[in-house]
């Protein structure tokens, strides 16, 4: 069940305009620049992107950029930070008389899933604390891909990455639970946070476009296909994104001032192993045996979680 | 010491060749050592891989410059400055190119101070592996067989080794095998190998640092980045029919790089020189009026 939505109700009414030319040295099938492309479609225009390092360093390599936007590139650190001070420099310009308001710019964070969860969480955690007037997209490919697919603190129990593989004492690989970015940015109160997902540009839009209605820390998180990392042909990145709405591993919600909104509830949910079967990162799970009690405690965990929407949230109107 | 360069787009599989190369040497009592480059590990960009192999321990590190057999897996990265393949090709005594290409024919388009060898690694791994896979177990091959190192068991050992670390399925594995025994065999016969120098001096490579403003890129173009031209990534090329396509919008939506623009009638118009083929367009097409054609010209 979808909810209503309120700016774009199909695919034909996306916008034509592209912030992001092609030729951008990212992966073929990257699901983080279609998140990023499809993002900046619904700001169109007038943004600044302030670039943690990660994969999307590589958007621009000089002399070449695929952004029609400016770009602010810092540490994986420190992208809040520099947000900051072009927000700070932008409302000084304009207060001052020296930049009409009509070239005021739109400040966006993006930075991965490593940038966000590890190492620059607590330059987020500030910004937000202080109400930055900003947008972040959180690519999330569920671990460190620019250098090789290392274990980041959004890697999935029972992934395997390059740093976590399966081995006999660690049968599952990664051991660790995926921190919830969207609860712990919901407990900083911002006036806007949503999950977003490639395989539903038009929910995508939509969530983009209500957030530019509000003041403040509009935060975005985006499930990345990607395909290298993964080990899943770039050609099934959509049905991929798609399987993970359908089995409810990546639910589309959005908290506006806090309170929570499921923007997409399946009806009946498909068993969570359609998904993992269509990446190689999960295939220590299925041979050479099958690890029952891994894939179990994975189903139950998505189980348990929709259990508790449907505790708390009317289904959507 | 015997030094192999592997070069190829992220997704060719060179690593895990250097890899190969490098578990076969080690198992016939050498001293190897293999890595790739650092950067950026992207599907269709140009990296290269490195092994070293000698009798003793190996101190030399870091790109090799002066190479004593060259591995080319996309022919078009000949044309690449940017790729390197050509860096100290006057010390190799063999340059093997996939591809469909005479070698002699390709030898005088080169011009290379170096025998250029070609062998169609893609046809083998498309008739024995399946499309969209790596050539890791080719290239590995091949780079064994013209560097001397044998015998095929063991080799196909090596070849298995990395394989596994991969996690590949068993059945992959066996069909990875079975064209590497192929490829070793076809390159057995080559008389071309390497001489096997003494390892010399290292010598201390001393960067020359930029100063202030040079040293901090500022670009001031937008969107400049279509002028690179990644439509050369690609394996198979997606072809739209016109007739058929009802103008919903998916392929539009949901490419990742922007390559697909509507015309003014809201038809998708694809933009080859720069689509990287990941084929997501020609997947998703409701009424499949996306084809495929396989490209000849990329790998
Ligand atoms: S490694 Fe993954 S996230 Fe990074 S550019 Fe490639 S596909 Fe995108
Ligand atoms: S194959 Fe299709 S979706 Fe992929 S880059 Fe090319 S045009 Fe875009
Ligand atoms: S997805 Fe297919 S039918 Fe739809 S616009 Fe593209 S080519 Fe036409």
């Amino acid at each position: 069940m979808k909810t209503k939505r309120e700016f774009i109700h199909n695919l034909k009414e996306l916008p034509r305009d592209e912030l992001l030319a092609p030729g951008s040295p990212l992966c073929a099938g990257c699901g983080g620049l279609l998140a990023l492309r499809l993002l900046l479609k619904a700001l169109d225009g007038n943004v600044a992107v302030v670039n943690a390092a990660g994969c999307m360093t590589l958007l621009a390599v000089y002399p070449y950029t695929p952004l029609r936007t400016s770009w602010l590139y810092t540490t994986m650190g420190s992208a809040p930070a520099g947000a900051q001070g072009i927000r700070d420099a932008l409302d000084v310009l304009i207060a001052k008389g020296r930049l009409p308001r009509e070239e005021d710019l739109r400040v966006v964070v993006l930075a991965g899933d490593g940038a966000t969860l590890d190492i620059g969480l607590s330059s987020l955690s500030g910004a937000i604390h202080r109400g930055l007037d900003f947008y972040y997209l959180c690519y999330d490919n569920e671990a460190f891909g620019n250098t090789g697919f290392q274990m980041s603190a959004a890697s999935p129990y029972g992934s395997r990455t390059a740093t976590s593989p399966a081995t006999p004492l660690q049968a599952a690989g990664t051991l660790q639970q995926k921190k919830d970015l969207f609860e712990i940015w919901r407990s900083h109160h911002p006036p806007y946070a949503a999950t977003l997902s490639t395989a539903d540009p038009v929910d995508l839009v939509d969530k983009v476009r209500r957030a530019t209605r509000l003041r403040g820390p509009k935060l975005f998180t985006a499930l990345a296909v990607c395909p290298p990392g993964w080990g899943s042909a770039p050609s099934r990145g959509f049905e991929i994104a798609k399987l993970a709405l359908d089995t409810g591993v990546w639910p589309l919600k959005e908290a506006i001032d806090g309170k929570v909104r499921h923007t997409y509830i399946p009806q009946r949910r498909r068993p969570l192993e359609e998904y993992l079967r269509t990446q190689r990162r999960f295939a220590h799970l299925f041979s050479p045996q099958r690890q029952e009690d891994v894939l179990h405690r994975m189903q139950q965990a998505v189980d348990a979680y929709w259990d508790e929407v449907q505790r708390h949230e009317m289904p959507p109107r | 010491m015997l030094r192999i360069r592997f070069h190829g787009r992220g997704g060719h599989g060179v690593k895990t060749a250097s890899r190969i190369v490098g578990t076969a040497a080690f198992l016939s009592g050498f001293y190897a050592q293999d890595s790739p480059i650092y950067g950026a590990e992207r599907r269709g960009a140009a990296v290269a891989a490195y092994t070293r192999i000698d009798t003793k321990p190996i101190c030399e590190r870091g790109a090799v410059a002066e190479p004593d057999l060259i591995l080319v897996v996309d022919e078009t990265l000949l044309a690449d400055p940017a790729a390197g393949v050509r860096v100290g090709c006057e010390f190799a005594s063999a340059l093997l190119v996939n591809s469909g290409k005479e070698g002699t024919a390709l030898a005088t388009e080169l011009r290379l101070p170096c025998p250029i060898l070609t062998l169609d690694l893609t046809a083998v791994v498309l008739a024995v592996v399946g499309r969209g896979s790596a050539q890791s177990a080719v290239l590995g091959a091949a780079a064994c067989a013209l560097a001397g190192l044998g015998p095929l068991e063991r080799v196909l050992e090596a070849v298995q080794r990395e394989l596994v670390e991969l996690g590949l399925e068993a059945d992959e594995q066996a069909r990875n095998l079975e064209a590497a025994r192929r490829v070793y065999a076809d390159l057995s016969a080559v008389p071309a190998r390497p001489r096997l120098p003494a390892s010399g001096q290292v010598e201390l490579h001393r960067p020359t640092l930029a100063k202030g403003a040079a040293s901090r890129p500022i670009i001031l173009a937008v969107g400049n980045a279509a002028a690179r031209h990644t439509g050369r990534w690609r394996v198979f090329r997606p072809v739209i029919d016109q007739e058929a396509c009802t103008r919903c919008g998916v392929c539009f939506a949901l490419c990742p790089d922007g390559a697909i623009t509507l015309d003014e009638r809201a038809y998708p118009v694809i933009d080859y020189e720069n689509c990287k083929g990941c084929m997501m367009c020609y997947q998703e097409c409701p009424v499949h009026c996306i084809s495929e054609r396989q490209e000849v010209q990329a790998w």
